[in-house]
């Protein structure tokens, strides 16, 4: 009796003042990053260079938005829309693609079934840097060195698998007998797809597409290497471009750092839910 | 006779049009994964120094026996390891901890949660970046904050001091990591009925107990997924270095795959990246390959 007690007294202690100071001190570390880069982001030059450091700007400003936006020699603006277009052509293309195969994995019978999806699922596992220069020969010779072509390509390369493979979970989950009683209909079996399994499956799509925009709004290393000239870059090889300049423009820097979080941030946050049961349902089935 | 051969050539015509569905996707991975592989093997059977084209021959297995005459390539093993075992053990602890805090029921949890796993959504060379400012000696504000708490009196150069570079870096990955596991596991308690719970709080059992005695045994198989991917993706994740030291000071935090990127881009040495590249794609498929038998055992005994 006493022993269970004291073990509601711990409780108690657990579930209020320690929590609370877990959550804050956790919160705390996640954030307190991305406090420092927006604060950087709105102070003076005068003041990002002076000592004692201040954590508060004292005049807040966006002048470092408004330069780093419009300069001519990093362009924020450019880099912003290139991004924009290769991820969303990339999420795109890789949803198309991906529920093709996903579909076809989760309905029909194929010799080397498990064999593919082990393949699906081994491609993720590949280092990014064992495709960089044999893509980069192959984007050469074909003549798409400074594309976004080259770049949308070389992103399907981590998109697709893992979409398929999130995919296929999806697809199985829903009954065959609906898209069946449709194909008796007189439906045919793509159409019975694109109207009975594919609306049902919007959550899952949708979860997968955001995996697929954020992962390409993030890749870094394509970006770098398949393209040469400023007007084609992303805004992650865009602000490594900005790092390695000159003496480093904090203010300017911490900008473009704020630029290219938000984006990702906001849509996390729509789709959250989706993206964590998409990736645990993966995960869980190994 | 004509009803049957009908039959035949409809079934056929099924398996084709079956099959087509799979092209695109099969098409996408064939020209960027899976040709591009071979491709690699192919490279890094040759003397391939984009600087000195005239050297350009077939050596066989020449890159690969310089590669374990290579004293940075066995250091850069052994810094992925220490990279790896460090993020990976960090991240698993302080996620864990960081689910079991959002798992309880409280205001604004959802709110929460959406904060604490922002560092994991973000581009890698945000984090780089955002990290090497926090870092800076002269006007970043982890020297300032040591300072004014008194720890420090000179400001350190947290990522160009040998002794200390590797730590700051995993360090940073450690931040950028802890979401991962807390999404997994939180994902894995919510799965976990109340009745669960209740069973054991009837039969006595203390907080501790039911956490050992119930809530990790059934987390088990989704730890053992989530650490397995984790350590082949940071064994493979080269950005956050790239970025923040390019392996530097004297290769102090070279992990396998930025050392690769290096022969790439600094060295132009595309033969002896690819060898490396290869040897790292050996490494992860052993790797692999172990994990799914592991994956396999889980499944049969959570099922």
């Amino acid at each position: 009796m006493s022993k269970h007690r004291s073990g509601d007294f711990f409780e108690r202690i657990l579930g209020g003042p320690v929590l609370w100071t877990g959550l804050a001190i956790m919160t705390l570390f996640a954030m307190g990053p991305f406090l420092w880069a927006f604060s950087a982001s709105l102070k003076t030059r005068a003041e990002l260079y002076a000592t004692p450091i201040t954590y508060i700007p004292a005049l807040p400003t966006f002048q470092n938005y408004v330069e780093a936006w419009t300069s001519r020699l990093t362009p924020f603006s450019r880099f912003f829309a290139n991004s924009l277009w290769v991820s969303s052509v990339t999420m795109v293309a890789t949803i198309v693609i991906s529920t093709s195969a996903g579909y076809a994995l989760a309905r029909f019978r194929f010799v080397g079934k498990n064999t593919l999806m082990l393949v699906f699922l081994a491609t993720q596992m590949f280092p990014a840097v064992l495709l960089i220069a044999p893509l980069l020969s192959q984007w050469y010779a074909l003549g798409l060195i400074d594309t976004y072509q080259a770049l949308i390509y070389s992103n399907f390369s981590f998109t697709v698998p893992f979409t398929v493979w999130m995919l296929v979970g999806y697809f199985e989950s829903i009954p065959r007998e609906l898209e069946e009683s449709a194909m008796i209909d007189g439906s045919s079996r793509f159409g019975a797809m694109l109207r009975i399994v594919v609306p049902l499956a919007a959550p899952g799509i949708a979860a997968t597409a955001i995996f697929a925009f954020v992962s390409s709004w993030s890749e870094l290393l394509f970006a770098t290497t398949f393209t040469s000239s400023t007007e084609m870059r992303t805004l992650s090889a865009g602000l490594l471009y900005m790092a390695g300049q000159y003496e480093v423009q904090w203010g300017q820097l911490s900008a473009g750092v704020m630029i290219s979080t938000v984006p990702v941030a906001i849509l996390f946050t729509f789709l959250q839910k989706h993206l964590i049961k998409g990736l645990t349902a993966g995960a869980m089935k190994g | 006779m004509p009803a049957r051969r009908a039959l035949i050539s409809r079934g056929t015509r099924e398996t084709f049009a079956n099959y087509a569905y799979l092209l695109p996707a099969a098409v996408c991975l064939g020209g960027t994964v899976l040709f591009p592989i071979l491709k690699a093997i192919h490279m890094s059977l040759y003397r391939n120094v984009l600087s000195r084209p005239q050297d350009y021959r077939f050596i066989g297995l020449g890159n690969y026996l310089r590669m374990i005459q290579d004293p940075t390539f066995w250091l850069t093993l052994k810094n992925s390891f220490v990279w790896v075992v460090c993020s990976v053990s960090m991240q698993f602890v302080l996620g864990f901890l960081g689910a079991l805090l959002l798992n309880a029921k409280f205001k604004g949890r959802a709110f929460c949660r959406t904060l604490n796993l922002l560092p994991w959504i973000i581009p890698g060379v945000v984090v780089g970046l955002m990290w090497e400012y926090l870092y800076q000696p002269n006007y970043g504000p982890i020297n300032d904050i040591l300072r004014q708490v008194g720890l420090l009196r000179v400001p350190i150069a947290w990522l160009s001091e040998p002794n200390l570079a590797m730590a700051s870096v995993i360090f940073t990955n450690i931040w950028r990591g802890i979401p991962f596991f807390t999404i997994m596991i939180l994902a894995g308690l919510q799965a976990i009925p109340d009745k669960v719970y209740e069973a054991a709080k009837v039969d006595g059992a203390s907080v501790t107990q039911r956490f050992w005695h119930v809530t990790l045994p059934l987390l088990r198989p989704i730890i053992i997924v989530a650490t397995a991917t984790r350590i082949i993706w940071t064994f493979n994740y080269a950005d956050l270095i790239f970025v923040m030291t390019n392996g530097g000071p004297a290769n102090a935090t070279q992990i396998t795959s930025s050392y690769t990127l290096l022969s790439a881009y600094t060295d132009l040495d595309f033969g002896y990246a690819a060898t490396l590249s290869v040897v790292l794609l050996g490494i992860m498929l052993t790797f692999t390959a172990f994990y799914l038998k592991i994956t396999k055992g889980v499944e049969s005994v959570s099922e």
